[in-house]
C-alpha cells in the first residue's frame, strides 16, 4: 500500500516538473504580441498557400515583418471565434482572419467593436462589385475580399457527345431545361446528370443568387422564404433532380468527389475552386468543358452565381494597423501577387485591376485548351450583388427539415410557409 | 432446439461484432490506401502506407501533438484519481448536516452541457491569462484545469465507497492511524478496481477531448491529437490516406490503456471492492 503513495506521488512530480519546463516555451507566444502577427485560415493548399505568397511578397519591402500562419478548418475557426469574442475578452484572438462571406455579417453584425475598420487603408471599388456587400458594415469597410466562389457548369463533352448533345446546348440555360436535357441524356445513356446530397442543399445558394435574391430580406436578418418565388423555385428545382432520376445521390465531400472522378455524372455545377479535383483524376484530361451555370426559371435571373468565397478581416487588437497595412499592401492592391496567385495555387481573386493580367489568360489543356480563368472572370462580373445578412446557415438548417417533407409529400406552400414560420421564431432579429 | 438457440444466438452476436469492428477494419484498410482510393470505397489493403506515414510525419508535427495529448491526459486523470477520491471517500465516510443538499447541487451540475459552460469558462482563463499567463488561454494548463475532477468522477468513487467495509476504518482509527494515513493505506489500496476504472474513463476522456482544447488552444505547438486530426481534414482536397493514418495513430494509447487494464475495468464498473 506504500507502494501506492510512493508511485502516484512520483508520478505527479515528474509530470509537475516536465509540465513547468514544457510551459516556458508555450507562454508568451500569442496574437498579443504585436511583433508577430498572427492569421488563422483553412485549407493548407489553397488560402493558407496564398497568405504565404502574400508575406513572400510584403517582406521584400518590410524586412522584419513576421507572419505566422494558424491552420484550422473552418468550421473550428468560426467556433474559436465565436467564443473568443463573446466572452469580451479578446484574449489569444488572432490579428487576422478568414471569414467565408456568407458568415461574415453575422460576425460583424454581432461584434461590431470586434473588428478594425479598414476603409482607410485600401479601395473596396476596385472589388467586384458583390464582395461589397458582405465584407462592409454600417459605412464601415471590415473585410478585404480574397477569392471568388464564382460558379460554372462543368461539362464532361464525351458523355453529351455520346448522347447528341454539345456544350452550347447547356450554355446559357435555365435549371428546368437542364433537367429536361438530363432526363434525355438520362435515358439515351444511363448516365447521371448532376450528383446531389440531400442533406447539404448547398445548391440551394448558387441557384438564387442567380436571381439577385437572398433567404432574408435586404436588412439581412428577416427571413424571406414563403413569399419569395426564387427560394420556392430553387426548392422545387433541387427537389426534381431528385425525382426526375437524374441526380446521383452522394452523402458527404468524399463520395461528392468521387461522383465525378469515377465518371458516374454529366456535370457539377460548383464553385470555381473545385476545379483542382476535377483535374485530380488525370485520365479525363480533354474530356472536360465549363459553361455558364443555369438560372432560375425567373424574371431578372442571370447565367452567373457564386457559392463560397472568402475575405480577410482584422481584429481590434494590439497589432491592427500592422495587419491592415499587410493585407492593404498585398490582397487590396498588388496585381502581381494576384498573378502568382492563380498560377500557383489557381486562386482566382475579386481584385479588378489585376484581372486583365497574362495569368487570367492561359488556356488549361484539361479543358480542351478552354480559357477557364477568363471565362470565370467574365461570369464574376455579372454575379448578382446580395446582402448574405446574418443567418444563412441557420436558414438552410430549418430548410433541410422542410425539404425532406415535401419529398415525403407535403406541398410545397405548405413547407415553405412552415420554414418561414420557424425561422422567423429562431432567428434572433 | 437447443443448437439452434445457440446458433441464432451467435448469429446475431457476430452480425453485432461485425457492425461494431467494421469501422475499425475500414480504418485499418484505408491506412493503406491512396485518396482517391478511400473515396471510391475500396475494401482491399493498399500498398501506400508508408507514403501516408512520411506525408503525415514530414507535414504535421505529429510528435508534440502526441506529447502534449499524453501530458493532458495523464496529468488530469492523476489529478482527477487524487481529488474524487478524497471528494467521494469524505462524501460516504463523514458525516456533515449539509452533506447531501452540497451533493445533489453536484450532481445537477452533471446535467448542464459543455457548450453552455464553455463561453464563461473562456472569459474565467482570459482573466486568469491576465494575473498568471503559465495557466491562462493557450496553454496546456488551461485544458487540464476544468477536468482535474467531474461531479461524475466523485458520485463514481462515493458509489463504490458503499461497498468498502466501514469496520476497516474503525481498525485503523483504533491502531492509531490518521485519518489521511487511513484513506492512503487502507482505503486506496482496496479500491485498485475503481481506480482503474475511474482512471480509463478520465483518459479516454481527456484523449478524445475536441470542444475545450479547440478553443483554449490556439497556438500550433499546443495542438492536441483529436485537433491535428480535425485540421488535416479541412482544406478543399483533404487527402483521406493521411487522415486514417492519423486517426489510427491516435486510436492506439487508448486501445492499449483499455486492454492493459480491462480486467480491473470490469470489475471496478461493477463495483467490486478488494479487502
Amino acid at each position: 500500500m506504500k507502494k501506492w503513495m510512493i508511485a502516484i506521488t512520483i508520478g505527479l512530480l515528474i509530470l509537475f516538473v516536465s509540465a513547468c519546463s514544457s510551459g516556458e516555451h508555450t507562454n508568451g507566444e500569442g496574437s498579443s504580441d504585436a511583433d508577430v502577427i498572427t492569421a488563422w485560415a483553412w485549407d493548407p493548399l489553397f488560402n493558407v498557400a496564398a497568405l504565404k505568397l502574400a508575406e513572400e511578397y510584403y517582406t521584400q519591402e518590410n524586412e522584419g515583418f513576421q507572419l505566422q500562419i494558424i491552420e484550422n478548418g473552418q468550421k473550428d475557426i468560426v467556433q474559436r471565434l465565436n467564443t473568443g469574442l463573446s466572452s469580451g475578452t479578446m484574449n489569444g484572438m488572432p490579428n487576422i482572419v478568414l471569414i467565408e462571406d456568407y458568415r461574415a455579417q453575422s460576425f460583424l453584425q454581432a461584434y461590431p467593436d470586434a473588428f478594425y475598420d479598414l476603409s482607410e487603408y485600401f479601395n473596396i471599388d476596385d472589388f467586384a462589385d458583390y464582395k461589397k456587400e458582405p465584407t462592409s458594415f454600417d459605412g464601415g469597410q471590415f473585410g478585404v475580399p480574397f477569392d471568388t466562389g464564382v460558379t460554372g457548369l462543368y461539362l464532361r463533352t464525351d458523355y453529351l457527345e455520346d448522347a447528341g448533345y454539345t456544350p452550347e446546348d447547356l450554355t446559357n440555360i435555365t435549371w428546368d431545361e437542364f433537367i429536361e436535357i438530363g432526363k434525355d441524356i438520362k435515358e439515351k445513356s444511363g448516365k447521371y446528370m448532376i450528383s446531389v446530397n440531400p442533406n447539404d442543399p448547398d445548391d440551394l445558394r448558387h441557384m438564387i443568387q442567380t436571381a439577385g435574391v437572398w433567404f432574408t430580406e435586404e436588412d439581412g436578418r428577416t427571413a424571406d422564404i414563403s413569399d419569395n418565388e426564387a427560394v420556392r423555385e430553387a426548392v422545387r428545382i433541387y427537389n426534381a433532380l431528385q425525382e426526375e432520376g437524374i441526380a446521383h445521390i452522394n452523402t458527404d465531400w468524399s463520395s461528392r468527389v468521387a461522383a465525378f472522378n469515377s465518371g458516374s455524372v454529366v456535370s457539377v455545377a460548383v464553385g470555381n475552386w473545385m476545379t483542382p479535383n476535377i483535374k485530380a483524376e488525370e485520365s479525363q484530361a480533354g474530356k472536360w468543358t465549363i459553361v455558364p451555370i443555369p438560372r432560375l426559371p425567373v424574371e431578372g435571373a442571370v447565367n452567373a452565381s457564386n457559392q463560397g468565397g472568402s475575405s480577410f478581416y482584422v481584429l481590434n487588437i494590439p497589432g491592427k494597423e500592422k495587419a491592415a497595412e499587410f493585407l492593404a499592401s498585398t490582397f487590396g492592391s498588388n496585381e502581381d501577387l494576384y498573378q502568382d496567385l492563380v498560377t500557383e495555387i489557381g486562386a482566382i481573386g475579386t481584385y479588378l485591376p489585376a484581372l486583365d493580367g497574362e495569368a487570367f489568360q492561359q488556356s488549361d489543356d484539361f479543358f480542351g485548351g478552354q480559357p477557364i480563368i477568363a471565362d470565370f472572370i467574365t461570369w464574376m462580373e455579372e454575379i448578382p450583388s446580395v446582402n448574405y445578412g446574418m443567418h444563412t446557415y441557420a436558414i438552410m438548417d430549418i430548410l433541410i427539415g422542410e425539404i425532406q417533407k415535401y419529398k415525403d409529400g407535403k406541398s410545397l406552400d405548405d413547407a415553405l410557409h412552415d420554414a418561414q414560420k420557424q425561422a422567423e421564431g429562431r432567428l434572433i432579429n | 432446439m437447443n443448437k439452434l438457440k445457440v446458433f441464432f444466438i451467435y448469429l446475431i452476436l457476430s452480425v453485432a461484432a461485425l457492425v461494431s469492428l467494421f469501422p475499425f477494419l475500414w480504418m485499418l484498410i484505408s491506412m493503406t490506401n491512396k485518396s482517391v482510393d478511400i473515396t471510391q470505397g475500396s475494401l482491399m489493403p493498399g500498398t501506400h502506407i508508408f507514403e501516408n506515414l512520411s506525408n503525415l510525419f514530414e507535414n504535421y508535427s505529429v510528435g508534440s501533438a502526441l506529447f502534449n495529448s499524453f501530458f493532458i491526459a495523464i496529468i488530469a486523470t492523476v489529478l482527477c484519481l487524487v481529488i474524487s477520491s478524497l471528494a467521494g471517500y469524505g462524501f460516504e465516510v463523514y458525516q456533515s448536516k449539509g452533506k447531501d443538499i452540497v451533493f445533489t447541487i453536484l450532481l445537477l451540475s452533471m446535467m448542464i452541457p459543455f457548450a453552455a459552460l464553455m463561453v464563461p469558462l473562456f472569459r474565467l482563463f482570459g482573466n486568469i491569462s491576465q494575473v498568471f499567463p503559465a495557466i491562462g488561454v493557450d496553454t496546456l494548463y488551461a485544458v487540464i484545469l476544468p477536468y482535474v475532477t467531474t461531479a461524475f468522477f466523485v458520485f463514481f468513487f462515493r458509489q463504490n465507497t458503499k461497498m468498502f467495509t466501514k469496520d476497516l476504518i474503525e481498525a485503523g482509527r483504533i491502531d492509531g492511524l490518521s485519518e489521511i494515513g487511513i484513506f492512503f493505506r487502507i482505503y486506496l489500496p482496496s479500491m485498485k478496481n475503481t481506480l482503474a476504472a475511474a482512471g480509463i474513463i478520465s483518459f479516454m476522456n481527456n484523449w478524445n477531448n475536441y470542444l475545450w482544447p479547440l478553443v483554449i488552444i490556439q497556438s500550433p505547438e499546443n495542438q492536441t491529437i483529436p485537433l491535428l486530426i480535425s485540421n488535416l481534414g479541412s482544406g478543399y482536397t483533404p487527402d483521406y490516406g493521411v487522415i486514417y493514418t492519423a486517426i489510427v495513430i491516435g486510436t492506439i494509447p487508448t486501445a492499449l490503456v483499455f486492454f492493459l487494464l480491462q480486467r480491473y475495468f470490469v470489475e471496478g464498473m461493477t463495483g467490486s471492492v478488494k479487502g
